[in-house]
């Protein structure tokens, strides 16, 4: 399975942080700043999930979609590609990548019973148009791997299998951050094996040792995400709101 | 980023130089075009939106993700992809001929040699994909192109698949029937690279044959041909057919040696073939196993890519009057009308009530024409069984443990660093 991802568009494209936090130009000149940029895709991860929850996929649909839109604002403006419609394209695109289709109308249709903004209320008709904006902005690279694949494995053989919700549940949390952009999906996963294992006193130092990684790079990635947790506590909805007036329309 | 800036600067529609129309697929027409930044000819799939307003074609999704992955001399290069006019455009190497043309060509005679050269590029592609964890399942002649310099090429990826996971439960509903491997028409629902491996021997023995070996026509038919060829097979032999969806015992029948089926075949052809249709999928050879067979290392060498027999570009032509009339086009080979049927995604091979050496007459086309529009919609590997899976309920680190946590992370990585 590794050998696969090494050779695969998802490595080629992986992305330095420094990449990733780039605030386009014209979303610059209407006032995006670089923590309203992270505020509205963390804002947009989560409107994702809120959608999958109702047309019910499976989890590795919305980690496509959440990696599919982040990869989108890494390369376009939200000034052109307004992000409460690249949001749900996004799923629609990973559902049809993922074997898993949505229909399109489905989607349309629980936007409109959880939102009465009207901004975020697109036809049938924008999605499809934007799902081939968004093919093109994505350089046609559909295939995405996820933590999720080795975890398992990985669990089971550190003797962690009580920890697999603990560290499923904190997967799934490092999609309201950029790290399946930076990091290989592995390393991911074993950066909240490596959270996990720490929270339930367990020592597994000498597992993770044996492994053929490079633990600094996996200690980073754990900090980061334990540095995502302390900040996302000062979240708010008003801030959260701030940056989305920031968007036209 | 470099790939982005290319992406921007690209004047897509104006980059190809349009050509003549070389079929009509089930999602969209196929048009031959000079690509002017290259000067290589490729051939444009023009991707119809479909009708009840579903987007981007679900089969060209696929195609279009998975060759992205796969790129190797033994697979179709997927060029470039552009929307033009509302319309995703894919961008295709353009190939001559495809393997069932050669197969078909009564006027060709393919020497063990060549024999050799077309399978061994066939395995090679197929070795390749099955790498990158990804199932062909529509493996068949006319889904193996031949390029301008002879090489043979994997096409039509519309079936395929990424498999690997270990829980993933796929449709058996591939492959053309004749292509078809038996566990697969016995229902099985986790099956792997095996059933490409499983087509890939029925083309090996078509090549040897020149016609389509086990031609069922119904799956217990074709189960009833594969046993007539082969034997019923014993539990012994496959302990876990018993256990498949669809398994119904079929009375014993004993097999033929292959000897009888393949008579002008070397023998380490034929050692090589039964490995390859070995009923049960877990025993079966790899591709990259079959590669390594001592029927490639052994005499004859395969014939070089450029010097294998192929149709010849006149009677290609015959159906095309355009090129007929237009002097530019010179001795360049118009693809027909069997090229047109290969950009369907027929599933159900050809027509059974049609001979397939009637169709090579000079009103075969049209009448291979009709029968791949007949077939329909190509039925779909949805798996709708995952759909409830859902993840666990989500716990979090909601104590206030997390500087704790931070500590003890930073505490513990300082010690092992010194092993």
């Amino acid at each position: 399975m590794a050998a696969n991802f090494w050779t695969s568009s998802h490595y080629k494209q992986l992305l330095d942080p420094e990449e990733v936090d780039v605030v386009q130009p014209l979303d610059k000149e209407r006032g995006i700043t670089l923590e309203d940029f992270k505020l509205i895709k963390l804002h947009m991860s989560n409107h994702i999930v809120k959608l999958a929850q109702h047309v019910k996929v499976r989890q590795r649909v919305v980690a496509t979609a959440i990696t599919y839109m982040r990869r989108v604002f890494a390369r376009r403006s939200m000034t052109e590609y307004d992000p409460r419609l690249v949001a749900p394209t996004c799923l629609y695109l990973a559902s049809k990548a993922e074997e898993s289709t949505v229909q399109a109308r489905l989607l349309v249709f629980y936007i409109k019973k959880l939102y009465s903004d009207e901004k975020y209320r697109f036809e049938i008709k924008e999605i499809l148009e934007m799902e081939m904006k968004i093919l093109e902005a994505l350089n046609y690279y559909l295939v995405v791997f996820h933590p999720y694949r080795a975890l398992t494995q990985l669990l089971q053989d550190a003797g962690m299998n009580d920890a697999t919700q603990l560290t499923w549940g904190l997967i799934n949390d490092t999609y309201k951050m950029d790290l399946i952009l930076i990091h290989p999906p592995h390393l991911i996963a074993l950066a909240c094996m490596y959270i996990a294992s720490a929270h339930k006193d367990k020592d597994n130092t000498a597992w993770f040792e044996e492994l053929r990684v490079d633990m600094n790079v996996v200690k980073n990635i754990a900090m980061e995400i334990l540095d995502f947790y302390d900040s996302h506590k000062l979240i708010t909805d008003e801030r959260i709101n701030a940056a989305m007036n920031k968007l036209p329309k | 980023m470099a790939e982005v800036d290319q992406l921007l600067s690209k004047k897509v529609a104006d980059r190809y130089l349009k050509r003549e129309v070389l079929g009509e697929g089930t999602y969209g027409v196929v048009f031959k075009a000079i690509d002017t930044k290259t000067g290589q000819t490729v051939a444009i799939k023009k991707i119809r939106l479909g009708k009840q307003k579903e987007g981007v074609n679900f089969t060209a999704l696929r195609e279009i993700k998975l060759l992205k992955e796969l790129k190797d001399p033994n697979i179709i290069e997927l060029i470039d992809a552009f929307p033009h006019k509302g319309n995703l455009h894919l961008v295709f190497e353009f190939m001559e001929t495809d393997l069932e043309a050669v197969i078909r060509d009564r006027n060709i005679v393919l020497s063990p040699a060549d024999i050799k050269s077309y399978i061994q590029m066939t395995l090679k592609g197929l070795a390749f994909c099955h790498k990158k964890w990804v199932l062909h399942r529509d493996m068949k002649p006319n889904n193996l192109l031949i390029g301008p310099g002879g090489q043979l090429k994997l096409a039509d990826f519309g079936l395929a698949r990424i498999f690997g996971s270990p829980d993933r439960r796929f449709t058996h509903q591939v492959f053309a029937r004749w292509y078809r491997a038996p566990e697969l028409l016995f229902g099985a629902k986790q099956y792997g690279p095996g059933v490409d491996v499983w087509a890939a021997a029925c083309i090996f023995a078509e090549l040897l044959l020149r016609r389509p070996f086990l031609q069922g026509n119904s799956d217990i038919d074709q189960l009833g041909k594969i046993f007539a060829a082969f034997g019923t097979p014993k539990p012994s032999q496959w302990p876990d057919m018993v256990y498949l969806p669809d398994y119904v015992e079929y009375q014993h029948v004993p097999g033929q040696p292959l000897r009888t089926l393949f008579p002008m075949a070397s023998d380490d052809a034929l050692d090589l073939l039964s490995k390859m249709f070995t009923y049960d999928p877990k025993a079966r050879i790899s591709a990259q196993l079959a590669l390594e067979h001592r029927y490639f290392s052994s005499i004859p060498p395969p014939t070089e890519p450029a010097l294998l027999p192929r149709p010849p570009p006149k009677k290609e032509s015959v159906n095309s009057k355009v090129s007929d009339f237009n002097p530019q086009d010179g001795p360049t080979v118009l693809s027909p009308p069997r090229k047109l049927r290969r950009v369907m995604p027929q599933r159900e091979g050809f027509d059974v009530n049609v001979h397939p050496m009637d169709k090579i007459d000079e009103h075969g086309n049209e009448i291979r024409q009709t029968a791949g529009e007949k077939s329909g919609h190509a039925p779909m590997s949805l798996d709708f069984s995952v759909f409830g899976m859902r993840p666990p309920v989500r716990p979090t680190i909601n104590s206030a443990d997390r500087s704790h946590l931070k500590r003890k992370l930073d505490l513990e990585f300082q010690l092992p660093e010194e092993e």
